[in-house]
């Protein structure tokens, strides 16, 4: 059982990996912001994972911190960039 | 017990694949709305079926709910940030769009 | 076999950091940096430090992040349509100057080089028995909690916890003193979007749970007084980004008040603790949960207010100019 669940972080690590590649091709900030997203929730799956794997409910909270930080990105970049627009119309 | 493993197995299995398929959509599709689209929904999935997998593994009532809490909360983050950005990068293509309508 | 998850987790970091420092362009930068914090908060989960990596998520990635997407907007062109045209320019111009690295490299490389000695050497002399793991084990049921780390942190070296606390003031004192008088705007519109505002709203009180939460565990696991304090940090955050920005909303005294609870009760406690005859942080063992539960609720109340007022202050700073010509 152990097994599978390194097979599974494994895994998702390298779909971080590859998915960290829009950053270098992503044209816009948001395309690269995308990025931080697929993070976030492909980092709380192995966070899950590793919960179960070790048996530690309080990587559960790490979990929520991930999650807490992904929202929180997202929305300083809409708030603080949207400002931009009203300077130069 | 047997049961058990073999279920949360084929969970974990269902969500590496669309784990798999949102950094794909992510890498190939054309512009960022696409992109948004398979990454805010595909994940999401994936993260649902890992966390319904790691509830049945964990097994004890108190972990189910906050894994399904944890769940919850990244769907309504996921989904808002979606629109967000989606409507931050079409409000940047088109400046005067929507001013008058809110 | 879980080695793999260990050595997949290195090359990442190591590889996103030495990508941070290298890239061409600065947005690459910064989502390069963001990633980091995040691989290595995973690291610090497989090390088995749960506090430090709810630390590095919330300040390196979340609290940091925000900062740096604030700076970025400053960086970035005016016009956003010219953005693709200046940074290809911009690109171009970095490869003509490659020679001008050279230096730097090698520079980089020697550094890398002299880094890696230090820590070989390091990694050679570790001591036998643990370190002081054994001396925190056997003082643990006489400091009022049952979390060795918090124990260390609260009671055996408080004294460094309370200088902590002071730096993050002085950080905010330094961007006071850097920013001119004029702190506080108005409040501003709220948010026009009312899904944002909705989720703003939605988010607020769960966070506040979270980080009361914990502050709660700090006593028995991995949590306490930093990590509650960056996630109500990031309610006030979030309320700024709403259009509510807190420190403008309440009078300047409380806000000042909040910004100075938590040094000022930590000194407190330390000398009236000394006028009883103790030294400046030994709590008498029947009363040391409970101080330390104090303890820490007021100093998350105070790095709260403290990284809000950063973020709120620095926010501000560039929009003054803007305010002058609204209001000429």
């Amino acid at each position: 059982m152990d097994i599978i669940f390194i097979i599974v972080v494994v895994f998702l690590l390298l779909n971080i990996a590859l998915g960290l590649f829009r950053v270098w091709r992503g044209p816009t900030v948001a395309d690269r912001l995308l990025t931080t997203q697929l993070f976030g929730t492909t980092g709380m799956a192995i966070l899950l994972v590793l919960a179960g794997y070790l048996k530690d409910l309080n990587l559960l909270n790490v979990a929520i911190t991930f999650n807490v930080l992904a929202i929180l990105l997202v929305i300083g970049l809409v708030q603080v960039w949207k400002k931009k627009k009203g300077e130069s119309p | 017990m047997m049961i058990k493993e073999v279920i949360t197995v084929i969970l974990l299995v269902v969500g590496c694949f669309f784990f798999l398929a949102g950094t794909l959509g992510v890498l190939r599709f054309p512009d960022l709305f696409s992109r948004l689209h398979a990454l805010t929904k595909a994940d999401n999935l994936g993260l649902g079926f890992i966390a319904a997998a790691m509830a049945l593994h964990i097994g004890s009532p108190w972990a189910a709910l906050k894994i399904f809490s944890i769940w919850f909360f990244t769907l309504l983050a996921s989904s808002t940030s979606c629109y967000l950005i989606a409507r931050f990068q079409k409000e940047k293509d088109q400046p005067t769009d929507r001013k008058e309508v809110e | 076999m879980s080695v793999l998850i260990d050595i997949i987790l290195a090359i990442l970091a190591i590889y996103l950091a030495f990508q941070s420092l290298l890239a061409k362009r600065l947005t690459q930068t910064v989502f390069i940096f963001f990633a980091f914090g995040l691989a290595l908060a995973l690291a610090w989960v497989r090390l088995g430090a749960i506090d430090v990596a709810i630390t590095e998520a919330a300040i390196a990635a979340g609290f940091m992040g925000v900062l740096f997407l604030d700076a970025l907007r400053d960086f970035s062109p005016r016009t956003s349509n010219n953005q693709e045209k200046t940074e290809a320019a911009k690109d171009i111009f970095s490869k003509k100057n490659t020679k001008s690295l050279l230096l730097p490299r090698v520079a980089l490389v020697l550094g890398l080089v002299l880094f890696l000695l230090i820590s070989l050497e390091a990694i050679w002399n570790i001591p036998d028995g643990g370190g002081l793991t054994v001396s925190v084990e056997t003082m643990l049921p006489e400091s009022g909690v049952e979390h060795p780390v918090t124990a260390v942190l609260l009671n055996f070296r408080a004294y460094d916890t309370w200088l902590e606390i002071g730096v993050i003031l002085l950080g905010l004192l330094a961007i006071f003193a850097t920013g001119g008088i004029k702190l506080y705007l108005k409040p501003d519109v709220p948010a026009q979007d009312i899904l944002l505002r909705q989720v703003i709203l939605f988010f607020t009180p769960i966070l506040f749970l979270f980080g009361a939460f914990l502050l709660y565990i700090g006593k028995s696991g991995p949590g306490g007084a930093f990590q509650a304090g960056v996630l109500w940090a990031a309610i006030g955050i979030l309320l700024h980004l709403g259009g509510k920005p807190v420190f403008s909303m309440i009078p300047r005294w409380l806000g000042q008040l909040l910004l100075t609870l938590g040094l000022g009760f930590f000194l407190l406690l330390g000398f009236i603790l000394m006028a009883g005859g103790a030294t400046l942080f030994e709590y008498p063992p029947a009363y040391a949960g409970v101080l330390i539960l104090i303890v820490e609720t007021l100093a998350a109340i105070s790095i709260a207010a403290a990284l809000t007022a950063i973020f709120a202050n620095l926010n501000q700073m560039q929009e003054k100019p803007n305010d002058i010509e609204s209001t000429t």
